[in-house]
């Protein structure tokens, strides 16, 4: 059996979510079992199904790098901080 | 509720009965399917049969009694046909029957297109829409069973056991001619079986599936083996209080 991983896309302007995941043998046989899976009263307008061997999943360690970059978040508090000493310095 | 004739009557019901048979007999497998997304897909087809039987029910019986009428009748009083009624306690015949019935269903409601019956053929056009899925999802697991020898063997074994029963869906009602020349049918129930036979002895050589194909019929007024004890079971939970509104 393979695993499916199901987009379901609502009509409108929405985009594909993710729906949850499904098994079958084929994707022929996914096809035909995905509508009572995930879309039995008209929850979605397109379906999308991928073979999860198909996914290029991203090495989590990769992303753990990411975590704790200072200089990659600006909440604005600096600029604050600068025009609020410019105002103080003027008046 | 319009006033139809017995032919037309008689027609209905046998359909109806056999829908609700068929839909009840599928709803066993809630829960027993062979995996979950064929569970969810088996147990959807059930609802349609099911779903089916109440439209046809209702266009002979007033809506306050379908239940009653549906569950409490006399054995003797339903006209379904054995097919629809045998318990296939292995998912093997019952996959073979889904695909047996399914495809003789779909011809009867093409049947049912051009209609005299009042509703009947808006019916038909709506239930013909579930038929194209629930074909489609028996083919889909019929094309593969030649694959794996012991799934073939198992699917052939179903196949002695169920074909000669599958005529008997084929049983026409005792005023089958009147209904025809009413126009409630287009076709006889002779003329259908025909094409039935054509359809599956095709579909077996294209499955790669051997099965002896023929039509036995049978007699709608006669209940098959095992039918008291279902029926029974369908009753359970209507006769704990038959005086309650559902």
């Amino acid at each position: 059996m393979n695993t499916y991983e199901v987009f379901l896309k609502k009509p409108g302007k929405d985009e594909f979510r993710h729906a949850g995941s499904m098994q079958a043998a084929d994707a022929d046989m996914a096809t035909v079992l995905a509508r009572d899976s995930y879309c039995r009263r008209g929850e979605g307008e397109h379906l999308w199904l991928i073979d999860r061997d198909h996914i290029v999943a991203v090495d989590p360690d990769v992303l753990a790098t990411t975590v704790d970059l200072a200089h990659r978040t600006n909440d604005g508090s600096a600029v604050a901080a600068r025009r609020k000493r410019l105002r103080e310095e003027a008046s | 509720m319009i006033e139809l004739s017995t032919a037309a009557k008689d027609v209905i019901l046998a359909f109806a009965d056999d829908e609700h048979m068929i839909g009840s007999r599928h709803a066993n497998w809630i829960g027993l399917g062979p995996f979950l997304e064929e569970d969810l897909a088996f147990c959807s087809i059930a609802q349609d049969e099911l779903g089916h039987a109440l439209a046809l029910y209702d266009l002979i019986v007033p809506s306050s009694e379908i239940d009653r009428f549906a569950l409490l009748r006399d054995p003797s009083q339903y006209r379904s046909c054995t097919l629809a009624e045998l318990e296939c306690a292995t998912w093997d015949l019952a996959l073979v029957r889904h695909w047996l019935y399914d495809t003789a269903e779909e011809l009867r409601w093409k049947n049912l297109l051009q209609s005299t019956v009042p509703g009947l053929a808006d019916l038909a056009a709506q239930a013909l829409r579930d038929e194209a899925f629930h074909t489609s999802h028996a083919e889909m697991f019929m094309t593969r069973m030649h694959r794996d020898e012991s799934a073939r063997l198992k699917v052939e074994a179903a196949l002695a056991v169920l074909l000669p029963a599958a005529g008997s869906v084929w049983s026409p009602t005792d005023t089958e001619a009147e209904a025809v020349a009413e126009g409630v049918i287009a076709a006889s129930s002779e003329t259908l079986s025909q094409q039935w036979v054509d359809t599956v002895t095709t579909d077996l050589e294209r499955f790669g599936l051997a099965g002896n194909t023929g039509v036995t019929l049978g007699d709608r007024t006669i209940r098959s083996q095992g039918f008291e004890s279902f029926h029974t079971s369908l009753g359970e939970v209507i006769s704990l209080d038959t005086a309650a509104i559902w």
